[in-house]
């Protein structure tokens, strides 16, 4: 029984690649310079083309959470009632993920951490900061 | 949409189906059933057909092969519960604008049979599913939605007891409603007993996945007098939506889109919230009704808990609300069956669970899309 594994995308690739190397990336507007992820052609923000991976600090804030007590995968069965954190980056951007060491609760201020979970295949958690 | 445009299209005839697990009837054939209903309860025959939208209904041509008609206008929509607000909307503009005369929307679920789940990996929830946060454990709406509830409850106190009282009262409404799936009623003590699904949201915080199909015929106020029962007239409708960014949940419990189409849908009827007789709230989930009440101004924002608490949305209240049970112990219809209870109670035919002399019926959904329809006579 395995857990499900993130899409192996040729876009979101760097993002992939980041986390094995304990780096969290997104993908920057070379136009507006605003942070995007997942990745996009376009910046939803100007509209531009041009963008570029750039390392970010992993800090951000747990803006909610909840707490799965249905294991949609049967790989997460061991694990309920498990939480997800729905996390907002000081770039702006959101993520979901999930809380290592500590109760999540809105406003915690939180970095990512990066949990192998194969030979080839990162996660980007968070732990409280 | 204008004012002068109040009024000028009727819902004439509605049709539903038997409600629940129905394994011999596909969407096409829920869809057919609904609308053979429909066309009886208005005295027209597939022949005065000539416009058709259908949702959730795989493919329009089939249908319309199974159905034997050639509209001259025909759309197909997503199986998303915020496209019968769509849809209906887009029979009036149709209408209005002479593209057809007398329009079907016919909608088919057989998503109980089909083992549909909601959740894991055929969750298609959102802005191009949710792959990308599989890995983490996140999936199905239901999820969003207690996202949505734990900061509402974190900013305003609100409480899952609140969310007990809509998911009681609807339930009691159910009670009255023999076409209802669910019909027997709970109290807060049975619903504080429920499990959770995803917390803090318990199984009776979600609505129901079953089988059933409706079907609605919209024609222009004048064809609408001479038909068998009266019409339901379209006196207000809005449209406002919040995609950008809508893979996460909005910030603002969907507040500001709701406010637009709350300031367009009571200028075109000419009403306000409190001249409203009866509420349809699109019920996925239990929290979607308290964001709803604090978008459409029938509370202040934050206030929906307590609003609810106290008995409003009861039958007996000042806005009874989802008379018919509602998605969560009627019938998963994604607003659909809503809309229908809106036209039954205008024209009076609720029994039990009527609500006396409504004149004005109000749906309304809260989503990525926001529509609200005021109905009325």
């Amino acid at each position: 029984m395995k857990k499900p594994l993130p899409p192996e995308d040729a876009a979101n690739r760097p993002f992939r690649e980041g986390a094995g190397r304990g780096v969290l990336m997104l993908q920057r507007c070379l136009d507006c310079g605003r942070h995007r992820y997942p990745a996009a052609r376009y910046c939803a923000q100007c509209r531009g083309e041009r963008a570029e991976w750039v390392e970010t600090s992993g800090q951000g804030v747990v803006e909610s959470w909840c707490s799965f007590h249905k294991a949609y995968w049967p790989a997460f069965e061991p694990e309920i009632p498990y939480d997800v954190v729905q996390v907002r980056l000081e770039e702006g951007v959101r993520l979901f993920s999930n809380l290592v060491g500590g109760a999540p609760r809105v406003g915690l201020r939180v970095r990512a951490r990066f949990e192998p979970v194969t030979s080839e295949v990162t996660l980007v958690k968070f732990s409280p900061a | 949409m204008k004012r002068e445009l109040a009024g000028r299209v009727a819902v004439v005839g509605v049709g539903t189906t038997r409600y629940g697990k129905l394994p011999e009837y596909d969407a096409y054939d829920l869809g057919m059933w609904a609308l053979k209903s429909a066309l009886e309860d208005c005295g027209l025959g597939f022949e005065d057909i000539d416009g058709l939208i259908v949702n959730r209904i795989a493919d329009y041509q089939r249908f319309g092969e199974i159905a034997g008609i050639d509209p001259r206008y025909v759309t197909i929509t997503p199986g998303q519960g915020r496209f019968s607000g769509i849809c209906i909307q887009t029979a009036v503009a149709v209408i209005n604008a002479g593209l057809a005369q007398t329009v079907a929307l016919v909608y088919g679920n057989n998503g109980r049979s089909a083992g549909d789940a909601y959740g894991g990996a055929s969750d298609a929830y959102g802005s191009g599913g949710g792959g990308l946060w599989f890995p983490y454990g996140m999936t199905s709406p239901g999820a969003f939605h207690a996202l949505m509830m734990r900061r509402h409850m974190q900013e305003y106190g609100t409480t899952t007891d609140q969310l007990g009282a809509v998911a009681v009262a609807f339930r009691r409404h159910a009670s009255l409603n023999p076409d209802a799936v669910m019909r027997t009623p709970f109290t807060l003590e049975e619903y504080r007993a429920a499990r959770f699904i995803c917390e803090p949201l318990r199984l009776l915080d979600y609505c129901l996945i079953n089988d059933g199909g409706v079907a609605m015929i919209l024609t222009s106020a004048e064809r609408a007098r001479d038909l068998k029962k009266p019409p339901a007239y379209v006196f207000g409708m809005g449209q406002a939506s919040a995609l950008a960014g809508s893979t996460f949940p909005p910030e603002d419990y969907w507040r500001a889109p709701m406010q637009k189409v709350a300031a367009d849908v009571y200028a075109m009827a000419g009403a306000r919230p409190r001249d409203m007789d009866a509420l349809m709230i699109y019920d996925n989930f239990t929290p979607t009704v308290l964001f709803s009440l604090e978008g459409f101004g029938f509370c202040a924002p934050g206030e929906s808990g307590p609003f609810v608490a106290d008995g409003r949305l009861a039958l007996e209240g000042e806005f009874p609300a989802n008379t018919s049970g509602g998605h969560l112990s009627e019938s998963y219809m994604q607003g659909w069956a809503l809309n229908v209870e809106a036209v039954r109670q205008v024209r009076g035919e609720c029994g039990a669970r009527q609500v006396p002399d409504a004149a004005l019926v109000q749906y309304m959904t809260a989503a990525p899309v926001i529509t609200s329809i005021i109905y009325g006579r």
